[in-house]
């Protein structure tokens, strides 16, 4: 079985064109608020604070519900004349989560990552 | 702390962390991570790939979001000859365990594992004793907190610096 990609860290803000992630097939795991959901598509939009991104559903089995916060781990993809979509592998529902410690956490996460790497 | 207490301690280790441990020459049951032998491990992750074998193993990769952990759950206790020594009734009972295990890992759950650190092609992999599926979205959030907190106050203060 051949090593998945991890999908990185990253929040919806964070997903510029200037920013590293911003490559078309990069891993990511983005997190977000479900504000619409095309049933004939299976494209849906996640939004968190300002920025949304369009996630390609199509591969997963899940309950889509408007409102709920969801997360996805896939794939970049920038065609184009087209905005940025993620192709989901994986999806799940994580209402409940704190997404002010989320943020927060991610921070750290990346200080102390960067501390070990250089150590 | 005495370096050797980690020795059989699950460690909360992240995935890129994990992966960076070493094999030590001549024990093939533990790992080094910054000179501290260590021969257990804790990760908490999304479960991202699974390829089941009935009656043998379940392999599957776990993304906590700074990398991905292989792990392999062994699904063979009542043919192995490992357990030929023990009690069918006990086999039995670490067979149902082990089979209810895969049958919770699932694409797309949270799940903490725990387990032996093993290598196999080279490649580091957990050899799976435990697995919890965490329904708390906010589990992963503390795992991450819980394994800075660790690393930082716990696991580098036992770090034997490399010989001069």
């Amino acid at each position: 079985m051949a090593t998945v990609a991890s999908g990185a860290l990253v929040s919806l803000e964070e997903l510029v064109p200037s920013s590293p992630y911003f490559k078309h097939g990069v891993s990511l795991r983005v997190t977000g608020k479900l504000q619409e959901y095309n049933v004939g598509t299976a494209v849906a939009v996640i939004v968190d604070k300002n920025a949304s991104l369009e996630i390609d559903t199509r591969h997963l089995n899940l309950n889509l519900r408007v409102g709920s916060i969801f997360q996805f781990i896939g794939e970049l993809h920038l065609e184009p004349d087209h905005e940025a979509i993620l192709k989901a592998r994986v999806g799940r529902n994580v209402d409940g989560m704190d997404l002010n410690l989320y943020r927060q956490s991610l921070q750290l996460l990346r200080d102390f990552q960067a501390g070990q790497l250089n150590s | 702390m005495d370096a050797h207490q980690l020795l059989n301690t699950h460690v909360k280790l992240l995935a890129f962390d994990f992966l960076t441990l070493k094999p030590i020459p001549y024990d093939s049951a533990s790992f080094s991570r910054k000179g501290t032998r260590l021969s257990r491990a804790e990760t908490v992750g999304v479960i991202v790939s699974r390829d089941f074998k009935p009656n043998r193993f379940l392999k599957f990769d776990i993304d906590d979001g700074t990398g991905c952990i292989s792990c392999v759950l062994w699904l063979n206790q009542e043919s192995s000859r490992h357990f030929s020594r023990r009690s069918p009734s006990h086999v039995r009972l670490i067979s149902q365990m082990a089979a209810d295990f895969a049958s919770q890992v699932q694409i797309g759950v949270l799940a903490r594992v725990r387990g032996r650190i093993t290598s196999f092609r080279g490649n580091l992999q957990i050899t799976v004793s435990d697995v919890v599926i965490e329904r708390d979205p906010n589990s992963q959030i503390l795992h991450w907190l819980d394994c800075l907190r660790l690393g930082r106050n716990c696991y580098d203060k036992v770090a034997v610096p490399p010989k001069a």
